[in-house]
């Protein structure tokens, strides 16, 4: 995590100024997740989600604070950041990556595989994620969806509650960027 | 038999009584109405900021949780997501406070403007570039410069 948040300032601060206008930034990223079960439906949405992406070095790292999920029930929101996410313990789940055969100079909808690291509840996996990649006045979109195991980032449900929780999650992303400027 | 009777009458009252605080307690959605909660602290946009950056563990022990009256000047105002969401400068240019306002507060951001300052009161979540706070709503009105 420490190593992520290393790459995010360096990414911010100290790269060269041609880089620098390759870059483009949302702080309102949003992240939802899904589980689905026969007994419950929980859902939450976390609207405040920080993503950087470099065009030229095809790179994206996505950053996110596990409290500021919000749910339809304040029972779930707790039972989330105290039992599962442990978010005392764990405050920020961390993606970093490549955007693999992205072409900046296309301006039409592309569809490309994002390859890196996604870290929750202090696991990091190798995940790749397919993700749509728009082009509107000169910034980019990116949506995408994709699924989690939960027991791959050691979350505990304890076995009364575990008919409630799916065994994996779905989760979906979008961001909208704005060009970085210094 | 009687006593017992009472006894079991009771206890299932209780155990009644429990459930419905409970219902009440945690049906809610998990937003917090800042109207019926007292503020842990007060601070300007700059220095919540200048916290977070010069030691964001410290800045989290201090702040994370937190009900906060935060000061500051609008640097932009956003509707993105259907979320009405007011950004108060920091000390630098590269952090703001990001204010995610209660729904009921459209009405009140409509007649706010850049430059302006305003108070806002919400949780605190913490800090990636930015600190976060949900949950706010204006308080005071405004103060015009």
């Amino acid at each position: 995590m420490n190593k992520f948040i290393v790459l995010i300032f360096f990414f911010i601060n100290f790269t060269d100024f041609d880089a620098k206008s390759d870059q483009f930034i949302t702080r309102q990223g949003q992240v939802s997740f899904f589980s689905y079960t026969s007994v419950e439906d929980i859902e939450a949405k976390n609207n405040q989600v920080l993503s950087i992406i470099d065009i030229s070095k095809k790179e994206i790292a996505v950053s996110m604070l596990m409290n500021a999920f919000v749910f339809k029930k304040s029972l779930m929101h707790e039972h989330f950041n105290e039992s599962y996410i442990e978010s005392d313990l764990y405050p920020k789940a961390t993606f970093g990556g490549k955007i693999i055969d992205f072409d900046p100079s296309d301006a039409s909808m592309q569809t490309r595989m994002v390859k890196g690291n996604l870290t929750i509840h202090g696991i990091t996996k190798a995940v790749e994620i397919k993700t749509t990649i728009e082009q509107i006045d000169g910034s980019y979109i990116i949506t995408g969806d994709f699924e989690v195991p939960v027991k791959d980032f050691d979350i505990k449900i304890p076995p009364i509650l575990a008919p409630n929780i799916a065994k994996i999650i779905s989760i979906k992303f979008r961001f909208e960027y704005q060009h970085y400027e210094k | 038999m009687h006593k017992k009777a009472n006894i079991i009458f009771f206890t299932l009252g209780l155990l009644i009584l429990i459930g419905v605080y409970l219902v009440f307690r945690y049906s809610g959605d998990s937003y917090m109405n800042m109207n019926t909660v007292s503020t842990d602290v007060e601070i300007s946009s700059g220095e919540l900021i200048s916290s977070f950056i010069v030691d964001e563990d410290a800045a989290n022990l201090m702040y994370r949780g937190k009900i906060i009256e935060v000061e500051g000047i609008i640097k932009d105002i956003t509707f993105l997501n259907n979320r009405n969401t007011i950004f108060l400068y920091g000390k630098n240019k590269y952090s703001s406070v990001i204010c995610d306002m209660y729904p009921n507060q459209e009405g009140e951001i409509k007649d706010l403007k850049k430059g302006q300052k305003i108070k806002i009161k919400g949780v605190c979540k913490g800090f990636l570039k930015d600190a976060i706070l949900l949950n706010c709503m204006l308080i005071n009105t405004t103060i015009n410069e």
